[in-house]
C-alpha cells in the first residue's frame, strides 16, 4: 500500500456490524468512517470522499440498493467501488440496476473480504 | 217502483234481461253442440277465439281437424250425462296454437237425456306460458330451491337439489340437507314461518355422495291471501367451489408465508452470526494486544447478540404456535379503548397524542380478545414510533372502531413518517424491521397471522411524510361461521 491511508465508508444499520468492520479495517491499516442509514451514508460519501464503500441492503428509511443507485447517479461518487455486505439471501447482480463491485454474504470470510478490498484498491 | 224497495232481490225485468244477455256477456267462449257434434250456437267471445262456426263440426272449429278427436269429452258427456273440466289444445282463428280450459256440461232436455252439450272455454295460453317459464326457472336455476310446509317437509325441490341431495319429496328438509333427525338449531325457515321475514344464513349440508356442500340460503315466506305463512321457499346458492378456492388461497398464502419466514429467518441468523463473529474478533484481538477496552467492547457485542438470539427464538415460538383463536363475545369498543388507555401516557412522553375515536353502531362480536389486543397493541406501538419521527413534533395516533357492510373494522392512523413503496412491500415479511436493533420484525407478521385466523385481513395505506393507516377487517359472517366451527370441533372432542 503506497501513499496515503485508504479510507473505507461503512454503511450498515447494525451497530455491532459497524463496530466489527471498523475494528477489522483499522487493524488492517485503513481509515474508517461509518453511517447507520442511507441518508447519512450519502452525505459522508460526498464529504469524506472514501476510496471504497461497504453497504448493507436491508436498512430503515432507504435500502442499500436504492442508495447504490444514488451513488452511481452522482458524478462525485460514481467511480467509488462499492461492496455489498448483506444478510439477504438470493440477491444477485441481475436484480440490481447498478452492479456493485463485489458481493459478500453475512457472515463474512474476513480474510477473503480483506483480499478483495486490497485488490480493488490496487486496481483503482 | 215497489220492487226497488225489496232489498237483496233483483227486480224481475232485470233478471229476465240478464238471463237473455248472460250468454253474450260472460268473458269466455261458449258453444252448444248437438249429438252430431255440430255447433248449433256460440257467443261472440267464442267467435272471436275460433272464427266462423255456423254449420261446422266442433273438431273442425276447435282444431282444424276433419276427424273427431280420439278423446272426445263431449261424447263421454253425451253417454253418461256428467259434466267435465278438460285441458285442451286447439287452433285459434288465425291458426295459432292456444291452450284452453273447457267446461263440458250436458244440456238436459225434457226427458232428461242430453241432446246437446254446452262447452265453455277459457284461453289460458298466457298462463301456461308463464307457468312454463316459472317451471324452467324453478328447475334450472343454478341454486337449490325447495318449498317446504309448516312441518318442514319438502313439498317441491328443483333439479339441482334433487341431483345433489337425491329424491327428497315429502322428506324433512333437515334430513334432506344435512341427514339430521331434528330441526337445525338456527333454522332460518322456522324464523320465517314465525315472523314472515326473509332470512339469509350460511349452512353446510351433506350431499347424497357424502361430500360437504356449503350454501348460502335465503328463506322467503309464501302466504296465500295475506294469512299465516303456509310455505317457505328456500333458495340456496351453492358456495362449495368458492369455499374450496378460498381454502386453496389460504393454504397458498400459508405456504408463501412459510417460505418468507424461512428466508427471513436465514437473514436474521446471518446478522446474528455476523454480530457474534464481530464480538469474537474483538475479544480475540483484544486478548492478543492486551487491550482491555476492546475486550470489553467485544464482550458487550457478544452479550447483545446472545440476548437478541433469545428474543428472536421466543418471538419465533409464539409466532409458530398454530392454534384456533379462542373466541368470546367481545365488545370491540372496549377492547380498542383499553389498548389506547394503556398506551396513552407512554405516547405522551414521546410527544405523541394518542386518541380513541368512537363511532356509533359497533356490535359485540366473537373475537379472541387476547389475540386482537395483541394486534392492536402492535399497530398502536408501531404508529407511535412512526409519529415520533415527525420532524416538527405534533405526532398524533388515532384508533377507530367501526362497522361497515357486515365487516368489523379496527383502524390505526398516524401522521408519522409514512412508508415508501419498498418498505410497504416488506412490512408483512417476517423479520423485516426498520427499527434496527430495537425490533424483531415479527410484530406485523404476528398481527396478520392472528387477523387471518379470525378469517379477516389487514390492509395498509401509507404516504411518505404524511403517515399511515393500518386497517384490520373482520367479516362478521365469517366470525360467526368460525365460532360455529370451533363449537363443533369442541363438541366432537
Amino acid at each position: 500500500m503506497s501513499g496515503r491511508q485508504k479510507k473505507i465508508l461503512i454503511i450498515d444499520d447494525e451497530p455491532d456490524v459497524v463496530a466489527y468492520l471498523t475494528a477489522f479495517f483499522i487493524d488492517n491499516g485503513f481509515e474508517v468512517v461509518s453511517a447507520s442509514n442511507g441518508k447519512e451514508g450519502f452525505h459522508l460519501a460526498l464529504s469524506e470522499a472514501p476510496d471504497l464503500i461497504t453497504l448493507d441492503i436491508t436498512m430503515p428509511e432507504e435500502t442499500g440498493i436504492r442508495l447504490l443507485g444514488e451513488l452511481k447517479d452522482e458524478a462525485a461518487t460514481r467511480q467509488v467501488p462499492v461492496i455489498i455486505i448483506t444478510g439477504t439471501p438470493g440477491i444477485s447482480n441481475q436484480q440490481i440496476d447498478h452492479a456493485p463491485t463485489a458481493f459478500f454474504e453475512k457472515p463474512i470470510d474476513r480474510q477473503e473480504l480483506l483480499e478483495k478490498i486490497r485488490r480493488i484498491l490496487v486496481m483503482n | 217502483m215497489a220492487e226497488s224497495s225489496r232489498q237483496g232481490i233483483l227486480p224481475e225485468h232485470l233478471e229476465i234481461a240478464l238471463q237473455k244477455q248472460l250468454f253474450n256477456l260472460v268473458p269466455f267462449g261458449v258453444a252448444v253442440i248437438d249429438d252430431h257434434y255440430r255447433i248449433v250456437t256460440a257467443n261472440p267471445h267464442f267467435e272471436e277465439y275460433f272464427g266462423s262456426w255456423k254449420g261446422r263440426l266442433c273438431h273442425e272449429v276447435y282444431k282444424g281437424s276433419k276427424k273427431p278427436c280420439p278423446t272426445c269429452q263431449a261424447k263421454l258427456t253425451f253417454q253418461d250425462g256428467q259434466a267435465r273440466v278438460i285441458d285442451e289444445t286447439g287452433l285459434d282463428r288465425h291458426g295459432r296454437t292456444r291452450h284452453y280450459v273447457t267446461h263440458v256440461m250436458p244440456l238436459a232436455g225434457i226427458n232428461g237425456s242430453a241432446k246437446y252439450v254446452i262447452e265453455m272455454s277459457t284461453d289460458v295460453t298466457e298462463t301456461r306460458l308463464r307457468q312454463r317459464e316459472y317451471n324452467l326457472l324453478f328447475e334450472r336455476v343454478p341454486c337449490f330451491v325447495t318449498i317446504i310446509d309448516r312441518d318442514f317437509r319438502i313439498v317441491r325441490a328443483n333439479e339441482k337439489f334433487r341431483k345433489t341431495f337425491g329424491e327428497v319429496r315429502s322428506s324433512y328438509c333437515y334430513k334432506a340437507y344435512k341427514g339430521r333427525d331434528s330441526l337445525c338449531t338456527d333454522c332460518p325457515a322456522k324464523q320465517t314461518f314465525e315472523d314472515g321475514q326473509e332470512r339469509i344464513t350460511t349452512h353446510t349440508g351433506i350431499a347424497q355422495d357424502g361430500s360437504e356442500t356449503h350454501y348460502v340460503v335465503t328463506t322467503a315466506p309464501l302466504s296465500r291471501g295475506g294469512g299465516e305463512v303456509a310455505h317457505v321457499v328456500e333458495i340456496a346458492a351453492d358456495i362449495t367451489q368458492v369455499k374450496l378456492l378460498e381454502k386453496e388461497k389460504l393454504d397458498a398464502e400459508r405456504l408463501g408465508a412459510v417460505g418468507q419466514t424461512v428466508a427471513g429467518l436465514a437473514h436474521t441468523i446471518k446478522n446474528l452470526l455476523m454480530g457474534l463473529e464481530g464480538g469474537m474478533y474483538m475479544v480475540d484481538t483484544g486478548l492478543r494486544t492486551a487491550d482491555s477496552g476492546r475486550i470489553m467492547e467485544g464482550w458487550d457485542v457478544l452479550q447483545r447478540n446472545f440476548d437478541k438470539t433469545v428474543a428472536m427464538v421466543k418471538g419465533f415460538l409464539s409466532f409458530s404456535k398454530g392454534r384456533l383463536p379462542v373466541l368470546q363475545d367481545t365488545d370491540p369498543h372496549a377492547l380498542a379503548r383499553d389498548v389506547v388507555e394503556l398506551y396513552r401516557d407512554a405516547a405522551q412522553k414521546q410527544g405523541v397524542e394518542l386518541v380513541y375515536k368512537k363511532t356509533r353502531k359497533v356490535h359485540h362480536a366473537p373475537l379472541d380478545p387476547d389475540g386482537m389486543e395483541a394486534c392492536l397493541t402492535n399497530l398502536v406501538s408501531n404508529a407511535i414510533d412512526a409519529a415520533m419521527m415527525r420532524e416538527n413534533g405534533g405526532g398524533r395516533v388515532e384508533v377507530l372502531t367501526r362497522e361497515a357492510k357486515g365487516t368489523l373494522l379496527f383502524e390505526v392512523t398516524d401522521n408519522g413518517c409514512g412508508m415508501d413503496s419498498e418498505v410497504k412491500q416488506k412490512v408483512f415479511t417476517s423479520f423485516f424491521t426498520t427499527k434496527a436493533s430495537k425490533g424483531t420484525g415479527l410484530g406485523l407478521l404476528t398481527t396478520r397471522k392472528i387477523v387471518q385466523e379470525h378469517g379477516g385481513c389487514i390492509e395498509m395505506e401509507s404516504e411518505p411524510g404524511k403517515g399511515s393507516v393500518f386497517r384490520i377487517k373482520l367479516p362478521l359472517d365469517r366470525l360467526e361461521l368460525l365460532a360455529a366451527e370451533i363449537e363443533k370441533e369442541e363438541d366432537s372432542v
